[in-house]
């Protein structure tokens, strides 16, 4: 109980993370239903990490003394560049000779790993550390982020309003798509563009691990709890807030590190709805 | 003018590579095709052809300036982990007349709800499209197809997972809808004797001897061509 007013007290440090942290599990949860059932759950691994490298890269040549190139694109402008790009090459690529799609995938998220890692040694500014990078910040988010990671979450959601049939008929049924002549490409190209976009977003914010965390588990957790696609991103937006605020209270209260406590969390909801449809279908 | 489909001096094939050649056909308003040939004959190659979601190797495929396909595919083809329902799923056989970031209208959700009816499901509607039976599936299948009201209606192995009173039931809901909305229908099917019970034309391809005969079910239904294309020594009394 004083641990719980204790926190209800300290709101004006926790507000800011708490709505961002909210917020991203939100519209990677609504993102995420499509990532998993079009079985692309390494693209988005792969596109955090890319996001990472690209935020380290930024800090990395503000470090070296490139100021005027850091001023001109930020970690933020950088990342998305770097993201939308990898997202789009798989999105329109897809014949790879005789290498599976798989192991593209895995090319991209390697490299990007790497160099993640490579880049965090060098940087020489002691605030971007690169476990924060890649694992989540504590309870600390740049403003900018309480109104720019909101304003990315709408845009994505309109747009996913917009062609929500044509997201669902090109994901689930390529060859009619083909047939009656949508287009495939271009649809593919902007589902993967607006993932890019709430991952170079919230990355920043967050860190990679508990955005590629909102992305898989929240859309998986939901498809233990219903077979109907409408309510399965319903689930999937309220166990990606859960997970996530949870995560920042959890964090919070036993000082632990955040973006852990976020895929934590949405783990064991992933873990209980497991549970729920066992318990659900042996009665 | 009668003629939906045709196709002139066509080679199917894959990445520049025929397998059968100089394929000569002509579909036409309310006929009934049907497709025969041996295992990895080039049926499905052909139907693809036909359908334009592949290129001919060469040669030209002409299409009527209103031609609407009606496609039902392997019902196999389709990823189960997709929560679809049987409505959502025969809704997605009316976008071929709804534009992309287009919404269905109520006209169209009319007719999805008729093409149900008239393919006996609208008693499964909230049912997980994974969760039905093989012929519930294509019976489905059937009525997405009708729902985008086509002037073809192509047909993949419609009856390949069904038990004999499905295959009955799916072949006599073709040829009602075919008789109702003077289709043509292309239907590729292994079983010789459905595919001769219901149609009037005929397609033999096999691309082994890189062979393709066509035309009326009395011409190609010659001992001679179908002893060559299936390898055996058939009675057709």
């Amino acid at each position: 109980m004083e641990i719980l007013s204790q926190f209800i007290n300290s709101y004006f440090l926790w507000r800011d993370p708490m709505i961002v942290g909210a917020v991203t599990g939100a519209i990677c949860g609504f993102l995420g239903v499509y990532i998993v059932l079009r079985r692309i759950i390494f693209v988005s691994a792969t596109l955090t990490q890319i996001s990472s490298f690209g935020v380290a890269l930024s800090f990395y040549l503000e470090g070296i003394g490139l100021t005027i190139f850091s001023s001109l694109i930020g970690p933020f402008a950088l990342s998305l560049f770097l993201t939308i790009i990898a997202a789009a090459f798989y999105a329109l690529k897809r014949d790879f000779s005789r290498i599976s799609r798989e192991g593209v995938i895995a090319f991209g998220f390697l490299l990007a790993s790497g160099g993640v890692i490579i880049l965090g040694d060098r940087i020489t500014k002691g605030a971007h550390d690169i476990s924060t990078i890649l694992f989540g910040s504590a309870v600390v988010v740049d403003p900018i982020d309480v109104y720019l990671i909101p304003g990315v979450a709408i845009l994505a959601f309109v747009i996913h309003l917009i062609y929500y049939k044509d997201f669902i008929f090109v994901s689930f049924d390529t060859e009619s798509a083909k047939l009656f002549k949508y287009p495939l490409r271009r649809l593919n190209a902007l589902l993967l563009i607006t993932v890019a976009l709430v991952v170079a977003v919230s990355t920043r914010a967050l860190g990679a691990l508990p955005v590629f965390a909102l992305l898989a588990l929240p859309a998986l957790s939901s498809l233990y709890l219903t077979e109907k696609l409408k309510l399965l991103f319903v689930f999937s937006i309220i166990i990606g807030i859960l997970s996530a605020v949870l995560g920042y209270f959890f964090s919070f209260i036993l000082s632990i590190p955040t973006g852990a406590s976020i895929t934590v969390c949405a783990s064991i909801i992933f873990i209980l709805s497991a549970g729920w449809r066992q318990i659900r279908f042996s009665i | 003018m009668t003629e939906l489909i045709k196709l002139e001096n066509v080679a199917i094939g894959y990445e520049q590579d025929p397998f059968v050649d100089f394929i000569n056909l002509s579909i036409e308003k309310n006929q009934f095709w049907g497709v025969l040939g041996p295992n990895g004959s080039g049926k499905t190659t052909l139907l693809k052809t036909i359908l334009n979601l592949i290129s001919p190797v060469s040669g030209t495929v002409f299409f009527h300036n209103e031609l609407v396909f009606g496609y039902v595919p392997q019902n196999e083809k389709f990823d189960p982990i997709f929560p679809i329902s049987v409505c959502e799923m025969v809704s997605m056989g009316r976008y071929s007349r709804v534009k992309p970031g287009r919404r269905l209208s109520n006209i169209d959700n009319e007719i999805v709800m008729r093409s149900m009816d008239s393919a006996g499901i609208s008693h499964l509607k909230d049912r997980t499209f994974s969760s039905l039976s093989g012929g519930e599936k294509q019976r489905t299948l059937l009525a997405r197809a009708i729902a985008g009201e086509p002037n073809i209606l192509v047909l993949d192995e419609p009856t390949a997972s069904v038990d004999i009173k499905g295959e009955a039931q799916i072949m006599e809901l073709v040829r009602n809808v075919q008789t109702e909305s003077k289709l043509a229908v292309l239907m590729v099917s292994h079983f010789l004797k459905t595919v001769s019970e219901f149609s009037d034309h005929l397609i033999l391809i096999d691309k082994d001897s890189n062979t393709f005969l066509s035309g009326t079910k009395i011409e190609v239904l010659q001992k001679e061509s179908l002893d060559k294309f299936f390898g055996l020594n058939l009675n057709l009394d």
